[in-house]
């Protein structure tokens, strides 16, 4: 290349400027990468309101959440998250179907219990009824 | 060479540029807020806010006006700075009183008389008698399983005969409700929560908020459309848990009301069969014939009235009221899983 072995002082602060402009446009593309950072697919957990846990869905796990009244198991396994197991008297959460999609839920209303599925781009009903 | 530098620069700024306005047009995020204080169910509220802060804003607003909703309707709790449908269904000295109440209360209640009226008396507040005797078998025999028990019929048949809707006596002009038959009591479980969804959804909107969707227990309400102008995509639940398919159908909605009534909501065990919680006036029992009924319309109080009332009814008279009704259509699963829609339905339906 020609300006590698002309230095002219000219083309040396043009480089300057050349590099400086690549770094200022990294920093900025980092810091928007940064604040516009897509989540993982997570399964959150919680009581009473209060956030208790919060888990990946890629995981396989089983957890045992400590509800305002008892337990409810939780297994994440191969994407799904359930409640295979409950000490809450009307079972409506360990007989509730697996869930996997943003916005997906189980409750524990004895057990004051939300499991709630947060994912990214997933085409899934907004609303369940 | 300095053209080159210059247009790799430009190039580069252009791309970012683009990268960063894009995300700048997806600023609109989707949050979800969860409550479990009212009506005896799950609140679910899901929006779209530039960030956290606004969506909590808001939402705490609605849950807010739930929360007064609830606390005017419960007839499960007494509070000492307020009257409510506790009061009203409380005996002084053998005797209901006559309560002055809060406007929200009356406006409620005459409603649920309108719908008493529209729906043939399929919807009635007054059943409170009948619904109570439900309610205490159904916690005792979830907190007892081995000894789950079912209300004998001499004693649901006492009960029925203090049911009739005019005896609740409303004076609007004085603010007030008295319950004439002191063996009566209201149950308002059939249309609380959707009158409660309606006024906190009517709230946004004569705020000019749209992109909120608010969920009390599947008494659902969109307030608008998402903020790129498309509908909600609301999935109806299967009835049937064991069953592969999550949803039994997908419908758009923007600014509609779907609320759905199911026999899996609520329910409790006696000897292997399952009783669930919608009590046909007719029999005393459970309504047979259908595992669930969604109601698409614009208000929630008249989709939660109907949910319910169509339980108690035929398919055929129960499609007979729909379609004499603008703007509200539904869909019944039969006890079968046989499907019954509405004319309009289809027109709701769609792929996600």
């Amino acid at each position: 290349m020609q300006y590698c072995s002309n230095h002219s002082g000219r083309k040396y602060r043009h480089d300057l400027l050349f590099i400086g402009g690549l770094l200022l446009i990294i920093a900025a593309a980092s810091l928007a990468l940064f604040l516009f950072r897509v989540p993982g697919d997570t399964v959150t957990v919680t009581v009473d309101g209060q956030v208790w846990g919060e888990f990946s869905l890629s995981e396989n796990r089983t957890v045992e959440i400590t509800g305002a009244d008892g337990y409810n198991l939780l297994v994440i396994a191969n994407g799904q998250a359930y409640v295979s197991e409950a000490s809450c008297p009307d079972g409506i959460c360990s007989s509730h179907r697996p869930i996997s999609h943003d916005g997906e839920s189980i409750i524990c209303l004895p057990n004051r219990v939300v499991i709630s599925v947060q994912r990214q781009d997933d085409r899934q009903p907004d609303i369940i009824s | 060479m300095k053209h080159t530098k210059t247009s790799v620069l430009l190039l580069l700024t252009a791309f970012f540029l683009s990268v960063l306005f894009s995300s700048c047009a997806l600023r609109e995020t989707k949050f979800t807020a969860y409550s479990l204080d009212y009506f005896d169910t799950a609140t679910t509220i899901t929006g779209y806010a530039e960030d956290r802060a606004a969506f909590d804003s808001i939402s705490n607003d609605i849950l807010s006006v739930l929360g007064e909703y609830h606390r005017l309707y419960t007839i499960y709790h007494h509070y000492d700075d307020m009257e409510n449908l506790c009061t009203v269904n409380t005996l002084e000295n053998g005797v209901h009183r006559t309560v002055p109440v809060d406007r929200r209360i009356t406006d409620m209640l005459l409603y649920a008389k309108d719908m008493y009226a529209l729906t043939d008396g399929r919807m009635n507040i007054a059943m409170g008698s009948v619904l109570s005797i439900w309610h205490d078998y159904r916690t005792a025999g979830l907190d007892e399983p081995s000894a789950a028990a079912l209300p004998s019929m001499e004693e649901l048949s006492r009960a029925a005969l203090h049911t009739n809707i005019d005896d609740l006596v409303i004076d609007e002009e004085a603010g007030t409700v008295f319950l004439a038959d002191p063996d009566m009591t209201l149950d308002v479980g059939a249309i609380a929560k959707g009158y409660a969804v309606e006024m906190a959804a009517q709230m946004l909107e004569e705020r000019g908020i749209s992109g909120y969707v608010i969920n009390v227990g599947g008494n659902v309400r969109t307030v608008g459309s998402k903020p790129d102008g498309s509908p909600w995509l609301a999935g109806i639940e299967n009835p049937n848990p064991t069953d592969d398919a999550p949803y039994v159908g997908y419908l758009h909605l923007t600014g509609e009301s779907i609320v759905t009534s199911g026999t899996y909501q609520r329910y409790y065990m006696v000897d292997g069969k399952s009783y669930h919680h919608i009590i046909d006036a007719d029999t005393l029992f459970p309504a047979e014939g259908y595992l669930s009924i969604s109601i698409v319309c614009k208000n929630s109080a008249l989709g939660d009235a109907l949910s319910t009332a169509l339980f108690c009814m035929t398919p055929e008279d129960g499609l007979a009221l729909v379609e004499r009704l603008a703007d509200v259509e539904a869909l019944w699963i039969l006890a079968d899983e046989s499907r019954q829609y509405s004319s309009g339905f289809a027109a709701y339906l769609t792929e996600p």
